[in-house]
């Protein structure tokens, strides 16, 4: 199997947006899930026939691409455990995740350490606790002699 | 640096590093020992290290093949992954927090205060800690850990914050920002950190302690260090007598080379050491090299590991500082009332986005997956590591049906929860739970084990030779020229994180091998050169290490 179909590469989008849904990413982020999957097909029959299978068991009655999102996910429930289920998931747990568009979708700031890391830029800021003590009570010792 | 021969008798021979390994080394050569130190990964330096999780992961971590079996859920979620340790020069103290407690006096006792527990094959340790007490001083001192030493403590970052208040919220006594090997100003030619909230993928400012920035270049200082990286040892050799008489390994350009040595020492962590003298079996060592217990392999432990992060309703940013800059002990010592023995610490804990969607619920999906998810920038995390129960079945062996790149069997790591593992992990995911809900959590997650960060007693010390693989200095009942050096001679595992004490026992060791060699107690193996070329410069015969020692 050289190349996804055109199919094969939309379903699995959505099949990916449906499993990891985050209403305010873009598809883009999406995508990446699926350019890896098609790296790991290309020149893979068994991952190859195991994308088809899984689509062709999705799209049965109807299309997954055309379900609306809470039968996308009846759908998921029923493949859940199955060859292709397990291929995108496992894949999109990382290439979703893995990708600075989505850590600023998430409020995560990623690499620090070519900006002086946190420790002039708020590191402590958190100001709806008091601040505690960082050192260990005098008065009631350590369980270490 | 010098290059010793292959056919030199009088080097030390170490096999990986790490916190046992890189201590070790610098402790010998120090006393004026030859030292080949052989690390079967790259020398990364801290400049190549990258702030990015999966990244670092595929730069730094031990990825050779492995296999697992047994009821833990590790070998479910991550089943060629059952620990996420280094293969790099510097070994795992590369990735590692920091977090550095001593043992408690009852954890060298676990026979004594465990007993009678089914399938618990306790023991107690052949020292306590009154011997291991001025190491500890001295492993403090020199990895600088705050605390001790006049080295003030971190300071309270955001996750922090909510750990510690939380802690007071459910009535914990005992709490601070760790004792931690990270500067918090500078110290031994080493910067402050600079809070980047990156540990687990090497810090590259050197603000924390690892042997590949300190204990390494402080060795070939000396002028007797031979650090060979890329050398990946596969098996110890022997002579007619049953005496070390060096190793054979893969060197960098793919080659098998035998390196002659007067001592063999193993630092590969808690698998590895147990696979390379597994695979060291021979004619007098027909079960694995030392293995005349039957233990060598077997009581394997991963401590209790788990994990609780919660969701605010107001911004924490756990992300940013040290990633486990906290501690508590009040859960720590052994209260059986509790319903198991042994104890547990907490500690903070944070991970990148990456990472945490990877390990919070190793196969989850949909919403509530991707609900905490979006909850990221107002979780707090910590880390639940406590006392796991040795068993005679939870072993590392040599899977003969699957072979690693050098042609050598993999090993496989079994794996069970004891049934005190099941009920330590309940209590304390509860305790974490109660801990942020007193500060308004609104929502808590139970994260099961991650693949192992701390692997401990596969070669374990025993006062008899029938019950353990190495004696009170970690030198081999069998085998009077090999020492275990890593935490596999931990005879349990306590609850505390163990680099601390691996390197409080390499400093120890290493003085224990200079005092046997000045006194002539440890014996020399017999190696009959093949007659290859040896390579490096001429051996200098004035250099034997229990003469230089003597004479300074």
């Amino acid at each position: 199997m050289s190349e996804l179909s055109s199919h094969a590469r939309e379903t699995t989008l959505r099949v990916a947006r449906a499993m990891y849904p985050h209403d305010a990413l873009p598809d883009e982020a999406y995508e990446k899930v699926v350019r890896q999957i098609e790296v790991e097909a290309r020149g893979n029959e068994a991952i190859g026939a195991t994308i088809e299978q899984g689509i062709a068991e999705l799209d049965d009655p109807t299309p997954f691409k055309d379900l609306a999102g809470d039968e996308q996910l009846a759908a998921l429930l029923r493949v859940e455990g199955g060859d292709y289920f397990n291929l995108v998931r496992a894949t999109a747990v990382v290439e979703l995740y893995d990708n600075p568009l989505v850590w600023k979708a998430l409020g995560y700031e990623g690499p620090s350490v070519h900006l002086g890391g946190y420790v002039t830029r708020g590191f402590d800021d958190l100001d709806w606790l008091p601040d505690p003590p960082i050192e260990l009570d005098p008065t009631v010792g350590s369980h270490h002699r | 640096m010098p290059r010793y021969r292959y056919d030199d008798e009088d080097v030390v021979a170490i096999v990986g590093s790490g916190a046992g390994g890189g201590t070790l080394a610098h402790e010998l050569t120090k006393a004026g020992h030859k030292v080949v130190l052989l690390e079967a990964g790259h020398h990364h330096t801290p400049d190549e290290f990258v702030n990015d999780e999966w990244r670092s992961f595929k730069q730094l971590a031990w990825l050779d093949r492995r296999t697992t079996s047994g009821s833990f859920r590790v070998a479910k979620d991550f089943p060629n992954l059952p620990a996420w340790i280094c293969k790099t020069v510097g070994g795992t103290t590369v990735h590692w927090a920091g977090c550095c407690p001593r043992f408690m006096e009852h954890e060298f006792k676990t026979s004594t205060y465990y007993d009678g527990m089914d399938g618990v094959n306790a023991l107690d340790w052949p020292i306590s800690l009154a011997d291991i007490e001025p190491y500890y001083e001295r492993a403090e001192a020199k990895i600088g850990l705050t605390g001790t030493n006049g080295i003030p403590q971190l300071p309270a970052n955001n996750n922090y914050k909510v750990f510690a208040n939380g802690a007071q919220g459910v009535g914990y006594k005992r709490f601070h920002t760790g004792r931690y090997a990270v500067n918090p100003v500078p110290r031994d030619g080493r910067p402050a950190t600079i809070q980047d909230g990156f540990a687990f993928q090497g810090s590259k400012n050197r603000s924390r302690w690892s042997t590949l920035y300190t204990e390494i270049p402080k060795a070939q200082a000396t002028g007797k260090l031979d650090l060979r990286p890329g050398s990946h040892v596969i098996r110890v050799e022997t002579d007619g007598q049953g005496l070390a008489t060096g190793v054979t390994y893969i060197d960098a350009d793919g080659l098998e080379q035998f390196q002659r040595a007067r001592i063999v020492a193993v630092a590969g962590n808690a698998i590895e050491t147990p696979r390379l003298l597994l695979n060291s079996a021979g004619n007098l060592f027909p079960d694995g090299l030392a293995n005349s217990s039957g233990q060598l392999g077997r009581n394997y432990m991963r401590h209790l590991t788990a994990s609780v992060y919660a969701i605010f309703d107001k911004p924490v940013h756990m992300y940013r500082g040290e990633p486990m800059a906290g501690h508590i002990e009040d859960e720590a010592p052994n209260d059986p009332s509790r319903g198991f023995v042994g104890g547990y610490y907490l500690q903070l804990l944070s991970l990148g986005v990456p990472f945490m969607a990877a390990f919070m619920d190793p196969g989850g999906w949909g919403r509530e997956f991707t609900s905490a998810m979006e909850g990221y920038t107002n979780m707090a995390g910590l880390w639940l590591v406590g006392e796991d129960m040795p068993q005679q079945t939870n072993r590392v062996t040599l899977n003969h049906d699957e072979l690693d790149q050098f042609g050598q069997p993999v090993p496989n790591v079994h794996f069970d929860d004891h049934p005190n593992d099941l009920a330590m992990r309940e209590h304390a995911w509860q305790a974490g739970q109660a801990l942020y809900e007193s500060v308004g959590a609104v929502r808590t997650i139970r994260t099961p084990p991650y693949p192992a960060t701390h692997n401990i007693g596969t070669a374990r010390m025993s006062e008899r030779a029938q019950d353990g693989v190495v004696n009170a200095f970690g030198q081999a009942h069998d085998v009077p020229n090999l020492f275990v050096s890593d935490a596999s001679q931990f005879t349990t595992g306590a609850a505390a994180n163990p680099t601390l004490t691996i390197v409080a026992l390499a400093i120890r060791q290493a003085e224990y091998i200079t005092d046997q060699l000045r006194a002539g107690s440890i014996p020399s193996g017999h190696a009959v050169w093949d007659g290859r070329d040896p390579g490096g410069a001429a051996p200098d015969a004035t250099e034997l290490p229990g003469q230089t020692v003597g004479a300074s």
